[in-house]
Order: structure tokens, then C-alpha cells, then sequence
């Protein structure tokens, strides 16, 4: 029993022990690693990572999967670049207002046709891929570079944290407020342990479902427009290695994807590991295209970590 | 000394909290049918699993043509000569006849790398022929098959793995009838001779006591997990095995029945010619404050339904569910929630409670509302109204954070009650609420009923022994095959006789 315990709250704790590590290990393969410039490259590219994250952490406490949060990603930094000239730093109600949309859209088809959620968001994946594609007519398009004054703001940085993280961690707080504090928030756990009981409790898991959805969607959006505000582009491929990226920060930071345990605040540390792993394998100059190997691997590792190893709970939704 | 083929010494079965079987001696010879009666958690079903070896026995012994009888396994079981058909039809739907026969054993049919299904349909026509069913092609799926035709099968099957022993086998039969018609059942009895006739046993278990008394030539009666009776046919009538199953009632002061209230006349929730199909029809009932109303049947009576019915879990085909005179649909238990209608479900480990999360987070998951404002829950008010119902009830626990998972049975239930009773609910329905819920918690159970109803909450009360049922509410419901058969007041002081039930139940 008492090995039980060590061995549990060791993987419990594996996050901050992994962070610690990794920061150490490419701190000595580069020293540089740990100075203000790259911490401050760190945190931009955890914002978005971290904003798409939040929401995907509650669809895998219920139980369900999320596979369009890249897509979504996508079209969503789409529709910001390509309304921008038009509505300026407006334009992230648009993308926001779209993120709802098609996160409502999954939640609805999943809950409405009770179709397995990898297979509605797979689906849709697809469908926002192609609309991200055929609305910039290809690749990526540029922000006009007369406008981009208006997104000069997102420079500002507060000592070495620059304020789109300021940004994300609001939106973190708002998630974890959520999560801890809400009737919805308690449901979400209630329905991931135990959809027959929570229906049974009388709690509305259907509605549960539909926002937990919902709320992936405006994250992943709000990670979209985060990219689209970093890259002064449109990019519709900009989600493509998102989806894997965003399950890995959930899981890696601890959330067993059975459902019914986990946390946000799990992700935030997930979220920053994952861009860490990232910017010390460019620092340790890996080739990009053997990253998502190890983001792959990394993945699969954290899963089996997390999962029981009893071999009931399979995840099947 | 007679020709025994199965012989069982001293077998017992306990679960943690509870004892399901002591003391069970039972013999069968060769060529006989034993018939095995008893109420709903007897201990037939368990006795059935201990020989068939799906469950251990905690203590005792068996024995099989005079030799030790142990295995780990159906499998074990079946080679030693035991088979079973089960209360839920196993078969496969989508396969054929004979690939159901020899499910598991197509290697005996194997070509080179394929299946020779003429020569399994060939095996399976002679297997079937045995049963005198030559008329069935071992071709066709099971799907398109009636129940009756499907039980054929089952016991084709089982008949087929374990009857190639010369010296007869033990076929155990767990309520083969309770899908068949009349007609049915009599081809059933004809095959069951013909099996003992060929010099093999069965142990036949079923809740109609007229079938158990003309098939068997002896009938062992159970009641709460202990042997009371062993009746041979030519002594046997229901009445008999009716005063053996049911033996004396507790008494009432365990039940708490001079607490029991006087309910009024005000009617809070009514139900009027509800049906659902292929379940039951026609159930009407009045429920008025501080009541509690009985729901007596045996499994398969509908009562299960009526409950579920009654909570939202599901939904009415007809008739009309009215709270307060004003009718009311509820598309999921979340509805009957907001209007006041909770259950304490049968199944507390997947329905009950959320194991994984905390004794508090359970007790305060039904009344949100009560505890949040705009939907923003307070951390300290959930906390301080568990602390409240961990007194309340006495729940042994360590605090309101530790996980519900880590409580024994009875306290689990506690928890339960608490979350169902801590809300502003007007009707609670109890579905077995002291399922595997040792003694001491069961006392504290019933004086619990007994303190909702005096503050008004109508319960609707499915008990786990009718002796429960009967002493707890004050007026009674009997089901059977899906009617309401009988309803009967059951004042303080003028409780009907569980003899008197059980005859409509039966």
C-alpha cells in the first residue's frame, strides 16, 4: 500500500518535476536557455498553446475528446487576419463568435446524434480546415503591413512576461473560476467519473456536454486569433500540429484522459512543458519535422503514466 | 444409499457486509429435477454461480459423481460435467444456431485454416435433434429466432458442451420460463424429462411455484441466504413453500413501525394508467404527504420500470404522472429533479455515487441551486453542509474531502440519502435503499424514513426483502407480470402478513 501511494503521487507530481528537469538539462546544453529573451519566447508561444488548451482540459475531464481544436485553431486565425483590415482588434469577436459557433456544433452532434465525440470533432475538423483554406484561397495571407500599427499593443511586455501571456493567464483564471467555482464546473467532473450517475443525481449532462464544447471552442478561437495576432498572417495551416500539441499539454500536465480527475491548472503547467520540450529541441537544434515524434511519444507516455492500469475504464467515447 | 450426482456440503458465501449464503446442504441424484425457490435474494442465483464456479464459496464443500467438485471457472465447470443457462440469454444474435452451439469450440470443425460450417451445421442438427427439435436449421441466426426457440438453443448448447459424460451431467436452469408462453413452457418440461430421462440432473429455479411444484421431484426452499425447507413433490403446495420462503417477520420495532406516520389527505404526487410497453400498463396510485407507498413484485413484475418511470429515467408511453394535481413530463431525471422528485438508486456504486469525487462534492452534486448563487457554487457553505450530514447521520468518514470510494457500503448509502434528502425534494424514491447495507445501518436507515415522512416527503419504496417493504409503508402496491394486482393499507398496528403478498405476487 504504502509503495501504492509513493508511486501514485510521484506520477501526480511528475509535471513540476519534468518542468524543473527540463529547464535544467537544456539550461546546460544552452545557457542562454534560461535568459530573458528566451523566457520571454517561451511565454509568447505558450499563450495561444495555453488558451486552446484550457478548454479541450474540460472536454477531457467529461470523458470526451476534442480533435477539431486545430482546425478550429485555423480558421479562427483565419477570420481574424481576413477581417482585421475591417474591424480592426474587433475582429477578435469575430473569431471569438466563430470559435462558439462551431464548438456549439460539435456539442450539438454529439449530444443531439450521441455519435462518438473523436468522430463528430474529426468531422468537423475537416469541415473548418477546408472553410480555413478556401477563405484565404490557399496558404496564408499577410496583414496588410500599413495596419500593422494597430496590433502593436500586443508587444508590450510586463518586465519579461509579455502581456498576451497577461492575456491567457486571465483567460486561465476565467477557466479555472469555471472549473472550481460553478455549477458547470462541478458538473464537468461529475459527468466524467460517472454519466449514469450523474444523470441519476439529476444533473443536466447533455447540457454539461454542449458547453464543455462550447467552451473548447472559444478557446481554441482565442488561441487562433492569439497566432494570427503573433504571425500578422492568416495562416490556415497554423492549427495543422495543434490538436496533438493541445492533448499533449492536457495530458502531459496530468489529466487522465478517462475522464473525472484533472484540472486547468494541470494544463497551465502541461501548456508550458510542451513549449519548453519545444524551444529546447530547437535550442538543441532537432529538425522540426522530428518534433512531433517526440510530441507523439511524449503523449502516448504521459497517457499510460495517467491511465489505470487495471484495464477497465477504456476510453470509448 | 441413493444414486447421487451432485452433492453439496456446508456452502457458504459472504460479500463484505453481507452474508448471501450459510449452511447449504443440497443433494441431487441422478435423473431428478430439484427445484429451488426462494424471494429475491434468497441466495438461488449465487448457489447457481458457486456450481457453475462463475463465483468461490467462502466456505463448504461439492462434490460430483463422489468425486471433490472445484473449479476456477465455467469452463472448469463444464468439463466436470456442470452447465448452465443463464437469467439473460446469452447467446449470440448475430451468429447462426449452430455457430452459437460451438461458440469457442470451432477448432473441432478446423480445415487447414478455415471452418468446415457444413460439418458444424451437420453436428448442430444432431445436437438439436437430440432435444427433439429437428424442425430448427442449425443455419439460421439466432435473430430471427423467438424467446422460446432461443432458450431451445441455450440448452442445445449447454446440453452439447457438457453431455458427452457417460455418467450424466448437471444442467442448472436459472428462471428459463420467465420469457416463455404457456405453450412454451410445456415444450420446455417435455425436453426437461428427456434430458433426466437420459440419465442427467437439473436444477431448475423459478419465482411460479405451480410450475416448480409440477416439474420437480423435490424443492429445496431458501430464504435469506439459509436452507428453511425440503419439500418432495408429493408434499408439496404453494402454500407450504410460501410459509417456508417467507418464515416470521421481524419485528416491528426494528422497522421503527410506532413512528410510522398517519399520512393525510393531501395527495402530492399521482399516477394515473401509466404504461410503458413491454413492462406494464395500467398503474395508478395516489401518493399523499408523509407517505410512504410499497412496491411489491418479484423481478420482472414491472416495479423496476414504474421506478425509473417514476424519477425520469425514463419515459411513459401513456398515461399521466401528476405533482400536485398539475401534470407533469419529465424527459430525465434532471427534470423530476426541479420538480421536487429524487431516487435513491438501486445501484449505488454506478448510479449512487460518484466514487472518485469527495464525501461533500456527492451530498451537494443534487441541490446546486441551494447552494450556489447566479450557478457560482460556495466552496464553504458545501463544505459546512456536509460536515452538518456527516453528523446527522453519523457517517464514518475521516472528513468531508476524503473520497466516497474510500467508505464501507452502509456509509456510501448514507451518503446517498443525504444528497437525496438535503435538497428541498417533496417525493424521494427509495429503490432498494438497504441493498448490501450492513445491520447497524440499516436501523439507521429506516429511522431516517421514518423522520422524512414526518417532515412531509412522500416515498415511494421499493424494499429489499418484502418483510422491509411491508413494515416500512403504510400502504402497498402488488405487481405482477406488469399490473397492479392488489393494494393494501398497511397501518401502524394492522400490517398484512407476507403471506398474503406473496400470493398476489406470485
Amino acid at each position: 500500500m504504502a509503495t501504492k501511494i509513493t508511486v501514485q503521487s510521484f506520477v501526480d507530481n511528475l509535471p513540476w518535476l519534468l518542468l524543473i528537469a527540463l529547464v535544467a538539462v537544456f539550461t546546460g546544453i544552452n545557457p542562454r536557455f534560461i535568459g530573458a529573451i528566451s523566457l520571454a519566447n517561451i511565454f509568447t508561444a505558450a499563450a495561444p498553446l495555453l488558451c486552446l488548451s484550457l478548454g479541450a482540459t474540460f472536454v477531457i475531464v467529461t470523458g470526451a475528446i476534442d480533435l477539431s481544436v486545430g482546425a478550429i485553431v485555423s480558421a479562427s486565425c483565419v477570420i481574424y487576419g481576413l477581417t482585421f483590415p475591417v474591424l480592426g482588434n474587433w475582429s477578435v469577436l469575430a473569431a471569438l463568435g466563430f470559435g462558439f459557433v462551431a464548438g456549439s456544433l460539435n456539442g450539438l452532434v454529439f449530444t443531439w446524434l450521441k455519435i462518438p465525440s473523436f468522430m463528430v470533432t474529426l468531422a468537423a475538423a475537416a469541415l473548418w480546415k477546408s472553410m480555413a483554406l478556401i477563405m484565404v484561397g490557399g496558404g496564408a495571407k499577410g496583414i496588410p503591413l500599413e495596419l500593422w500599427k494597430g496590433l502593436r499593443w500586443s508587444d508590450v511586455s510586463l518586465g519579461i512576461i509579455p502581456l498576451l501571456f497577461v492575456i491567457a493567464l486571465a483567460v486561465f483564471a476565467l477557466y479555472y473560476f469555471v472549473q472550481s467555482k460553478t455549477a458547470l464546473g462541478r458538473a464537468i467532473f461529475a459527468v466524467g467519473a460517472s454519466e449514469r450517475a450523474a444523470r441519476m443525481f439529476g444533473l443536466r449532462v447533455n447540457s454539461t456536454k454542449f458547453w464543455v464544447f462550447a467552451l473548447s471552442g472559444v478557446g481554441a478561437a482565442l488561441g487562433g486569433a492569439l497566432y494570427s495576432i503573433t504571425l500578422k498572417t492568416s495562416l490556415a495551416t497554423v492549427g495543422d500540429p495543434v490538436t496533438l500539441l493541445a492533448i499533449a499539454a492536457v495530458v502531459i500536465g496530468g489529466t487522465p484522459l478517462t475522464g473525472g480527475k484533472g484540472s486547468v491548472l494541470r494544463t497551465l503547467l502541461g501548456a508550458l512543458l510542451v513549449v519548453i520540450i519545444q524551444n529546447g529541441l530547437n535550442t538543441a537544434a532537432v529538425d522540426p519535422y522530428w518534433q512531433q515524434i517526440v510530441f507523439g511519444a511524449f503523449t502516448i507516455l504521459a497517457v499510460y503514466l495517467n491511465s489505470e492500469k487495471g484495464g477497465r475504464n477504456l476510453i470509448v467515447k | 444409499m441413493e444414486d447421487v450426482l451432485f452433492r453439496i456440503r456446508n456452502i457458504g458465501k459472504e460479500y463484505p457486509g453481507t452474508v448471501a449464503l450459510a449452511g447449504i446442504d443440497l443433494d441431487v441424484r441422478r435423473g431428478e429435477i430439484v427445484g429451488l425457490v426462494g424471494e429475491n435474494g434468497a441466495g438461488k442465483s449465487t448457489l447457481l454461480r458457486i456450481i457453475s464456479c462463475v463465483e468461490q464459496p467462502t466456505t463448504g464443500s461439492m462434490e460430483m459423481h463422489g468425486k471433490p467438485f472445484r473449479g476456477k471457472n465455467l469452463l472448469d465447470a463444464n468439463h466436470m460435467g456442470v452447465g448452465m443457462v443463464f437469467q439473460e440469454q446469452s447467446l449470440m444474435k448475430n451468429l447462426s444456431v449452430a455457430q452459437n452451439i460451438y461458440l469457442g469450440r470451432e477448432r473441432g470443425f478446423r480445415r487447414f485454416l478455415f471452418i468446415d460450417w457444413r460439418k458444424m451445421n451437420a453436428a448442430g442438427s444432431v445436437a438439436l435433434a437430440s432435444l427433439g427439435m429437428k424442425s430448427l436449421s442449425p443455419a439460421r441466426k439466432v435473430l430471427e429466432l423467438d424467446f422460446a426457440a432461443r432458450q431451445m438453443v441455450e440448452i442445445a448448447k449447454v446440453l452439447n458442451i457438457v453431455g458427452d459424460k457417460t455418467d450424466g451431467c448437471l444442467i442448472l436452469l436459472d428462471e428459463p420460463t420467465s420469457v416463455l408462453n404457456d405453450a412454451e413452457i410445456r415444450t420446455l418440461f417435455e425436453k426437461m424429462r428427456m434430458i433426466t430421462d437420459q440419465g442427467n440432473s437439473i436444477i431448475f429455479v423459478s419465482h411460479r411455484l405451480s410450475e416448480v411444484i409440477e416439474i420437480s421431484d423435490r424443492i429445496y426452499v431458501f430464504k435469506d441466504g439459509r436452507q428453511t425447507a425440503l419439500v418432495d413433490k408429493k408434499d408439496a403446495n404453494e402454500d407450504l413453500l410460501y410459509e417456508k420462503m417467507v418464515g416470521r417477520g421481524t419485528s416491528g420495532e426494528y422497522f421503527k413501525v410506532s413512528s410510522q406516520t398517519d399520512p393525510g389527505d393531501i395527495i402530492i404526487l399521482e399516477a394515473r394508467n401509466l404504461g410503458l410497453k413491454g413492462f406494464f400498463k395500467d398503474v395508478s396510485f395516489r401518493l399523499r404527504k408523509g407517505e410512504v407507498l410499497g412496491i411489491c413484485g418479484v423481478v420482472g413484475s414491472g416495479k423496476e420500470e414504474v421506478c425509473s418511470v417514476l424519477c425520469g429515467d425514463d419515459s411513459a408511453d401513456v398515461g399521466q404522472i401528476l405533482l400536485d394535481g398539475k401534470e407533469r413530463h419529465f424527459a430525465d431525471p434532471s427534470e423530476a429533479l426541479s420538480a421536487g422528485i429524487l431516487s435513491v438508486p438501486k445501484e449505488r456504486r454506478e448510479e449512487g455515487i460518484i466514487g472518485i469525487l469527495s464525501v461533500a462534492e456527492n451530498i451537494s452534486l443534487s441541490s446546486m441551486k441551494a447552494i450556489s448563487r447566479h450557478r457560482v457554487v460556495s466552496g464553504r457553505e458545501r463544505t459546512n453542509r456536509a460536515l452538518d450530514w456527516i453528523r446527522k447521520l453519523n457517517i464514518k468518514a475521516s472528513g468531508p474531502k476524503v473520497s466516497v470510494d474510500t467508505l464501507s457500503g452502509g456509509n456510501a448509502q448514507k451518503v446517498v440519502f443525504a444528497r437525496v434528502i438535503c435538497g428541498e425534494n417533496r417525493v424521494v424514491i427509495l429503490n432498494h435503499p438497504t441493498r448490501g447495507v450492513d445491520v447497524g445501518a440499516k436501523e439507521d436507515i429506516y429511522q431516517l424514513i421514518r423522520e422524512i415522512t414526518e417532515k412531509g416527503i412522500g416515498v415511494v419504496l421499493l424494499g429489499d426483502t418484502l418483510d422491509e417493504t411491508i413494515s416500512l409503508s403504510s400502504r402497498l402496491l402488488v405487481m405482477k407480470d406488469g399490473l397492479v394486482v392488489a393494494e393494501m393499507e398497511s397501518s401502524r398496528d394492522n400490517k398484512p402478513s407476507q403471506i398474503d403478498v406473496v400470493r398476489y405476487m406470485m
